[in-house]
């Protein structure tokens, strides 16, 4: 089980600069439905990078549903040559997204994301309007349901 | 313009858990999410464990 809290305690506390996406984004804004990671969009900066590391190198990151025993160096320049990873740690299951559909990167998002205050720790979150832009534009048959759901919460909220 | 899929999943959506939701603070709805992640992997293991009791 991915205990959401203490990741994103984890990244808070090295100051890593993320929004959170995906299923843990709607359920911050009220959805019913599970997830089983947590989804995030990082920024790309040379800094960003290294307190990303710092952050998850204490919880054993692995690439999820890679055979055990294959070698993987969690640093900067491995983050630097790829995009998009998705990982298990010793916390549970985390993906680190570079850019996301419908969205984009860390610059494109953070300005009309919003802020939260959680178990101890502060962090960005997409808001409403950009987690069902992100969900049209993923357009895959399992979020049609949960973009139901996030525009019903909206009609709920009365927005 | 509305998505006609999309409208049409709308009407089984249960309306009353997110209302419940919507009553509690966002670390709760993060919480209660945990809780019944807990309660998943619990039945999870229980079914594989009937499943070889059975076999």
């Amino acid at each position: 089980m991915t205990d959401f809290g203490a990741l994103l305690a984890a990244l808070g506390d090295c100051k890593v600069e993320y929004i959170v996406v995906g299923g843990a984004a709607a359920i911050a804004h009220g959805s019913a439905r599970l997830t089983q990671d947590l989804d995030i969009v990082y920024r790309r900066t040379p800094g960003n990078l290294d307190r990303l590391v710092a952050a998850l190198a204490a919880h054993k990151p692995y690439l999820r549903g890679a055979p055990a025993g294959l070698p993987f160096v969690w640093d900067r320049e491995v983050l630097q040559r790829g995009l998009n990873f998705t990982l298990i740690t010793s916390l549970g299951d985390i993906d680190l997204l570079g850019e996301i559909p419908g969205g984009g990167t860390w610059e494109d998002l953070h300005g009309g994301s919003i802020e939260l205050s959680v178990f101890g720790t502060s962090c960005l979150c997409l808001s409403l309007p950009q987690l069902i832009r992100a969900k049209m534009a993923a357009g895959r048959p399992k979020d049609l349901e949960a973009l139901a759901e996030l525009e019903t919460i909206q009609e709920e909220r009365g927005e | 313009m509305k998505d006609p899929v999309v409208e049409s999943y709308k009407k089984d959506i249960d309306r009353t858990l997110i209302r419940e939701n919507l009553k509690l603070s966002v670390e709760d709805r993060f919480r209660k999410a945990m809780a019944l992640a807990r309660f998943a992997d619990e039945m999870r293991r229980a079914g594989r464990e009937a499943r070889a009791r059975r076999a």
